[in-house]
């Protein structure tokens, strides 16, 4: 077939300018050039890339005086606005009663809506009462931006707007006004502590952990800190980098492993918008993970394996870098086991820009070409009401899978909470025994209708998960991104979790990896870490920040970890202070009376630490251990390995950009240098993207 | 009945009033005289008998708005390109490097360089979200050219960026 890239049909396919039989013939073109899809993707990215452009325009309107006389105009009575006024005060004192007992992600979402409610509000048209001049402009450009002033402002204007009401009136909303003022109170009360609970703990040492359920009060720079971080709706918890522990104090690291790499693609997203990522969007042990390693196959009884590296950090150069790699057992993927895929989609408004269900409904194609008759795909979709889009519906048959996802438009609100049960319903109901079965979620997270109270969904699916199903999360979009929200639906669906902002991560999550993790090999995947206090003096896990493990739920087989699909490789560093050598950072007081005598012993093996690594086979309930023990042959950094080098390179960016305490002589210029050293083979450019990152974020923030 | 107008009203302002004055002012290239001519757009609305603007209410209001701000255009015959003053990018963004402005502006500067009917095309589809066929509507282009025009612009644009990103990587 001839295609014409000229042909301004592929623009107008791309916009959905289509009618349906010339949709129908592009798509069938589409199907069999790789030049059209290639024509049609660039167009995708171009007009994504001028929606942006253009919504960083700032949204001016009237004046207010403008917005008035137009009113005026409009509405002929003069009376009405003031029960309009009534009515919609009332609302706003009523909408945050509910604010109150909401979570987080709602609690957001909650004050936003508050202050759009107000900002809704009519200005006076007759003259008889003044409002703060130009007060509706101003808070319709701070739509994305809160602060608690402001709520607090608008409260207060609500409050004595209802005063003003005219005595007929008063019998009826005084009522609510009286109800209302306790309501608001306890919002503000919530907000205080919710944002003392992610914002004020940064007050505390970092080597302090806060006890869980004791929200330490906001202390005063919180204000300001709010209006620093001009606080949109996508939201981070907030991350303390893992303190040097001295082993003779606790010679035990326990963590699970996490194969997320979702902060990276975040952290591109940010920095390719000339941003500098929040520091609590920066994920360490993710952007290690990013990136592939050369570790061989496990070859054993075992289906995972450790590799470990040791050589001189080079932030620190008289501390050691650690680092561990696990690998899990490659599978050929013809003889993959069939697979039960159930994709829940997210297709409320807010998922119609390009980079959201278009690009998923692309990267959904791409995937269905490399099914087979054995496996099934069901599409189950929520927006208002959550629906079967598609039965369960066997792999060889691509046509109606296609159209299927084809016919996925986007419209209405989000019930995540009915769309994930029937998903698992659907997934239960065609598992494949002796398969893969998995749940997809693809969302933009803004769970906004029904089942939204975290705490209840990450409930919901951590019981379905005991199903034997699995879950994986893949976030789109920005803006209405609730990082911390999917992470921890993903980790309580036994699942994976990725962010997806290109078609080409779209591309790798869910043609390579989700290909490949679709074959879970080892499940509960936990590692200890045993340091020798003969040889080490103290140590430090890099990111895993929340991946910590208490050391005695690494033998408890009820404990929930992370999981491994075939061919899957996990990266750990650990920065190692050698005995003799002092903690620099101070984070550490030393101890008093714990001396060293008992390690005497292990002495003479000359090992430095130990990994054990603890997993589950995927269809059992019982684990089992690979131990694999260390010695340090004293390598310096630069006789390390080139993939020792690159993640030792990806952990220093890292730390730079959590401005961590631990990030000693790192800086950007080091970190260009140190990857440009170690790109290896790179077959994907993904080391290269890396390297571009770096300068970029150099540009943007200056080398330090 | 009245009160069925006022609200239909007061959700035009509330939907189109942004994209007009943003879209005037493009035209006029002054904020002030944007918002002027926005005003006396929704003015004239309130005059409008409601049934016959239908659902052509984004054509209906962007015709008139793109007319009265010809016409103030034509009268003040100045027309300069829109300064970076006169509409503020959204600042969220920390103040940063000489160096970041430029990549930042670089596609809009791309964009400076095409035909000005492009331009209006583009800012209309990406920026108020207007379909092939309200855009013809009120550009009194066909619908075939419209789609020329958008699909143009973008091969430029992409063609641009391109070369953009490839010249940074040989810097």
């Amino acid at each position: 077939m001839n295609i014409t890239p000229d042909d301004p049909k592929w623009t107008a396919y791309v916009l959905g300018e289509l009618n349906e039989a010339e949709r129908a013939q592009v798509e069938q073109e589409l199907e069999s050039s790789a030049l059209a899809r290639e024509v049609v993707e660039e167009i995708r990215l171009a007009t994504s890339m001028l929606k942006r452009e253009f919504a960083k325009e700032q949204t001016v309107g009237l004046a207010a005086a403008q917005r008035g006389v137009i009113r005026a105009k409009a509405e002929p009575t003069h009376v009405r606005p003031i029960f309009r006024w009534a009515a919609v005060a009332g609302s706003v004192a009523a909408g945050l009663f509910v604010v109150a007992s909401l979570s987080i992600p709602s609690l957001l979402r909650s004050r936003q809506a508050a202050v759009e409610t107000t900002a809704a509000l009519a200005p006076p048209v007759d003259g008889t009462r003044t409002t703060p001049s130009e007060s509706d402009r101003d808070l319709k450009k701070q739509r994305t931006v809160f602060n608690r002033q402001k709520l607090e402002a608008e409260i207060q204007q609500a409050q004595s707007r209802e005063q003003l009401l005219p005595q007929g009136q008063q019998g009826q909303q005084g009522q609510q006004g009286q109800q209302a003022a306790a309501p608001s109170a306890n919002a503000l009360e919530a907000l205080q502590r919710q944002e003392g609970a992610r914002f004020a703990m940064k007050s505390l040492a970092a080597d302090e952990r806060a006890p869980s359920g004791v929200f330490p009060t906001a202390p005063t720079a919180l204000a300001d800190r709010l209006d620093r971080r001009q606080l949109n709706t996508e939201s981070y918890d907030y991350i303390s980098d893992n303190p040097f522990i001295r082993v003779a104090q606790d010679p035990l690291a326990t963590f699970s492993i996490d194969v997320d790499t979702a902060s990276y693609a975040n952290i591109r997203r940010f920095l390719t918008n000339n941003q500098t990522p929040p520091k609590d969007s920066v994920r360490i042990e993710e952007m290690i993970n990013y990136f592939t390693y050369d570790y061989p196959s496990p070859t054993g009884r075992h289906p995972v394996a450790a590799y470990t590296e040791v050589a001189s950090a080079p932030w620190q150069p008289d501390h050691r870098l650690v680092r561990i790699g696990i690998k899990a057992k490659e599978i050929d993927t013809a003889k993959r086991p069939p697979s039960n895929l159930v994709f829940l989609i997210d297709v409320s408004g807010s998922m119609a820009t390009p980079e959201k269900l278009p690009m998923l409904k692309n990267a959904m194609k791409l995937m269905v070409d490399k099914l087979g008759e054995g496996d099934h795909v069901a599409i189950v979709t929520y927006a208002g009401a959550s629906g079967v889009h598609l039965r369960s519906t066997s792999g060889d048959r691509k046509d109606v899978i296609n159209a299927a996802i084809e016919n996925l438009n986007s419209g209405g609100s989000t019930n995540g909470g009915a769309g994930i049960v029937l998903a698992y319903d659907t997934a239960t109901s065609n598992f494949i025994r002796g398969g893969t079965n998995r749940v997809i979620l693809a969302t933009d997270g803004d769970f906004n209708v029904g089942v939204t109270n975290q705490g209840d969904l990450t409930r919901l699916i951590d019981e379905k998960a005991k199903s034997g199903v699995f879950l994986s999360v893949l976030g789109f979009g920005m803006g209405n991104y609730k990082d911390s929200t999917l992470e921890k639906l993903a980790d309580k669906g036994n699942g994976n979790y990725a962010y997806i902002d290109t078609i080409n991560e779209a591309r790798k999550v869910l043609v390579e990896e989700m290909m490949g993790t679709l074959l879970t090999v080892a499940k509960d995947v936990k590692i200890q870490v045993e340091f020798n206090p003969a040889m080490v003096n103290a140590y430090r896990l890099i990111g895993y920040e929340n991946r910590a493990l208490r050391h005695e739920d690494f033998n408890d087989d009820r404990k929930d970890a992370g999981d491994m699909g075939a061919g899957q490789t996990v990266t750990a560093l650990f920065e190692v202070v050698p005995r003799g050598v002092e903690i620099q950072t101070g984070s550490v007081d030393s101890l008093r009376y714990q001396q060293l005598e008992k390690s005497a012993r292990r002495d003479a093996s000359g090992e430095m630490l130990n990994v054990r690594i603890r997993y589950k086979q995927p269809d059992s309930d019982a684990s089992q251990s690979v131990e694999t023990p260390v010695v340090d042959r004293g390598t310096a950094y630069g006789n390390a390995s080139v993939d020792f080098r690159f993640a030792a390179a990806v952990a220093s960016f890292g730390m730079i950009l959590r401005e961590s305490p631990y990030k000693g002589q790192s800086t950007l210029d080091a970190v260009i240098d140190m990857a440009e050293r170690s790109r290896g083979a790179d077959r994907n450019g993904y080391r290269d993207e890396f390297i571009q990152l770096v300068r970029k974020a150099r540009l943007l923030r200056g080398n330090q | 009945m009245e009160d069925a107008k006022s609200t239909w009203i007061v959700a035009a302002l509330d939907q189109y009033e942004g994209h007009l004055v943003r879209y005037a002012a493009w035209i006029l290239g002054d904020l002030e005289r944007a918002r002027e001519v926005v005003q006396e757009t929704f003015l004239r609305l309130c005059r409008e008998q409601p049934a016959r603007v239908g659902d052509h209410l984004a054509q209906w209001l962007f015709t008139v708005c793109r007319n009265l701000a010809f016409d103030v255009r034509k009268k003040e015959n100045r027309m300069s390109p829109l300064k970076a003053e006169t509409l503020p990018t959204t600042c969220d963004r920390p103040a940063t490097s000489l160096e970041h402005e430029e990549t930042m502006s670089h596609v809009l500067r791309v964009m400076e360089t095409l035909p000005k009917n492009q331009r209006e095309v583009l800012r209309l589809k990406f920026q108020c979200d207007l379909s092939y066929k309200e855009i013809s509507e009120i550009t009194k282009l066909s619908v075939t050219n419209v789609g020329f025009l958008i699909h143009t612009a973008i091969k430029t644009l992409r063609k641009e960026m391109l070369t953009e990103s490839a010249k940074r990587r040989i810097q």
